[in-house]
């Protein structure tokens, strides 16, 4: 900062004696200022877990394995028993009506439908 | 009334037995000198694992100070206009009002671990203050951890306790085991107290944890963990209803409450599809929805509740229903009048509880309920597993869909070895339940030789408080 401006007492000087908290103990130089929020996966990558020992139980390895079992196919648009799957767009469907339905759908929104069951087509 | 349970918490078992862990946090105030009276009224319990932090003072008979975790924020077109940001208290007082309406929440912590340290500190020390004052300035906290929280939120939680809200110590230990504690002391004759040992299934707000408990410990290596909870099936929810009738992708407390009445759990999946594909009268699963329109009714309602209720009596009636042969044609959903506000939901009822049962139908990589409980109970020594299929204990607020308990058992039946016995308690009041066994141990006499107070954290650190919690 200029020396003239230092003199002119134009600025707010670095320590306030009737703060109780000064300003630059809040917010620290170098530091992002706000609230970093941190998402569970970001938490967990710095977790380094992949170095900790197999056997040893933690919070990645505790997750519950894959069914064993085959699972059921439900209608995406109704959500009843669906016997078919349409071959174009992998919607499955319970019924002839549905299937006219699933076939006028404009592929946007046939993605959004696999979705539902995490079945789109993420492209990366 | 506890007293043989209690005692093997002892901290010197504690110390001893190294494969066991436990989390939650205990904190105390000031005062070095208290009897033993005040130190009894002075523990403040509180849960922080769900939706809803519970906070008491002390002893069991207290009703907790229930409050959300949550804040609400505006629709996100309003946002720029009015900025307050609702607190937790009001949010749930008038949460139904209409201009409320489509407000998102916003929870301090993403699966229950804490991913912003600053807003926890937030809630917390409102929550303390308000509390804090109503105790005299003695109080002293609880709070309960997922099971295997992650080292660095678990660091962030001592540094928040000691240093941020200034308390004099801590405890921490987990949910299952404290589950275990309140149950083994509400029937101290039941299997569950005299042989020591048990198996939670803690199905939670953002997920369900089958551990065994053994001699009030968890069973660390047994824990098993399904990624889903109140808080997915909700959303689920939200999405079927968005897809097929309304659009309700922002109303989240409106359909938290649509899961909470109308959801149930369907004892038999193909038969129950069967008759929600019917129309009219003999679809005993129709029923529909009354959305707020802000005028009339600030408050979402079901239309009919004697349709709603219908489904219960639909299992004794056998096999009489199957043979209709109606349906299959007029598959077109009813046409739903949208000035009218209001929605019907059929097979959607049961679907999406049933995604706990069989995650994989709906989309999820991961075995179901039933096969999560055999698997905890399979990586525990042969000999424990008669014991802990006999003393399965339900808790957890998801756990209160009608016939929760009974589908559960269906399903587990056919993977439990034929002679071992299944018996499935539920508690009381689930969602309670964690925390009425941490108030139980808060006043036990030994408790205060357990926990970790602030010259220790101050002299060792966070690791201090690693090693005498097993974390």
């Amino acid at each position: 900062m200029e020396v003239e401006v230092m003199e002119s007492e134009m600025v707010l000087p670095q320590h306030l004696s009737f703060k109780r908290v000064q300003m630059s103990d809040k917010y620290p130089k170098g530091q992002s200022r706000g609230r970093h929020w941190k998402h569970l996966k970001q938490i967990l990558q710095a977790e380094n877990y992949q170095s900790f020992p197999p056997n040893q139980p933690n919070y990645v390895n505790i997750e519950s394995p894959p069914s064993m079992y085959p699972s059921k196919k439900f209608c995406d648009i109704t959500g009843f028993e669906a016997p078919y799957v349409d071959p174009r767009t992998n919607i499955r469907y319970a019924n002839i009506e549905v299937f006219k339905l699933v076939r006028s759908l404009p592929n946007e929104y046939v993605q959004r439908y696999l979705a539902l069951r995490n079945a789109a087509v993420v492209l990366k | 009334m506890f007293d043989a349970n209690m005692t093997t918490f002892d901290r010197s078992k504690l110390l001893k037995e190294g494969t066991s862990h436990s989390h939650p946090i205990f904190c105390e105030d000031d005062d070095p000198v208290m009897d033993c009276v005040e130190m009894l009224l002075s523990v403040l319990v509180l849960n922080t694992c769900s939706t809803f932090i519970k906070i008491t003072i002390g002893s069991e008979s207290d009703i907790p100070l229930i409050s959300p975790q949550s804040i609400g924020l505006p629709p996100v077109k309003k946002r720029r206009r009015t900025k307050k940001h609702l607190q937790c208290e009001e949010l749930y007082s008038i949460h139904c009002t209409s201009h409320l309406l489509s407000n998102s929440t916003k929870r301090r912590k993403e699966r229950l671990y804490i991913s912003n340290s600053c807003t926890v500190s937030g809630v917390c020390s409102r929550n303390y203050r308000r509390t804090l004052a109503a105790a005299g300035h003695r109080s002293r906290k609880y709070i309960f951890h997922p099971l295997f929280n992650l080292p660095s939120a678990q660091r962030a939680l001592d540094e928040l306790v000691f240093e941020d809200l200034g308390f004099r110590s801590l405890f921490v230990a987990d949910s299952p085991s404290l589950v275990h504690l309140y149950e083994a002391s509400r029937r101290p004759e039941g299997l569950v107290s005299r042989a020591r040992c048990s198996l939670v299934v803690d199905c939670g707000f953002s997920f369900t944890h089958a551990a065994p408990v053994l001699q009030n410990f968890t069973v660390n290596y047994g824990v098993k963990r399904l990624d889903l909870g109140g808080k997915a099936l909700t959303n689920y929810l939200k999405e079927l209803v968005s897809y097929r009738s309304v659009n309700v992708m922002d109303e989240t407390l409106i359909m938290d409450d649509v899961k909470e009445k109308l959801c149930f759990v369907s004892l038999d999946v193909p038969r129950d599809l069967r008759i929600a594909w019917k129309q009219g009268k003999s679809n005993k699963f129709k029923c529909t929805y009354v959305l707020p329109d802000g005028v009339t009714h600030t408050k979402g309602f079901v239309k009919d509740w004697d349709e709603a209720k219908r489904y219960l009596n639909s299992a004794d009636q056998g096999g009489s229903y199957l043979d209709a042969t109606e349906p299959l044609q007029d598959t077109k959903r009813n046409r739903i009048d949208l000035a009218k506000n209001e929605f019907n939901l059929t097979n959607e009822r049961f679907l999406v509880p049933e995604m706990l049962f069989r995650p994989a139908d709906l989309g999820m990589n991961q075995a179901g309920l039933a096969e999560c409980i055999v698997r905890a109970v399979n990586s525990c020594h042969p000999n424990l597993h008669p014991v802990l299929y006999e003393s399965i204990i339900l808790t957890g607020g998801s756990t209160l869909f009608p016939q929760f308990a009974e589908r559960l058992y269906n399903d587990l039946r056919p993977l439990v070895p034929d002679h071992y016995q299944v018996k499935i308690t539920k508690q009381e009041d689930p969602m309670l339940g964690v925390w009425r066994g941490g108030s139980l141990l808060a006043s036990s006499p030994d408790f205060e030789s357990m926990c970790v107070t602030k010259a220790e954290y101050e002299e060792f650190g966070s690791a201090r408080c690693r090693r005498r919690f097993f974390h």
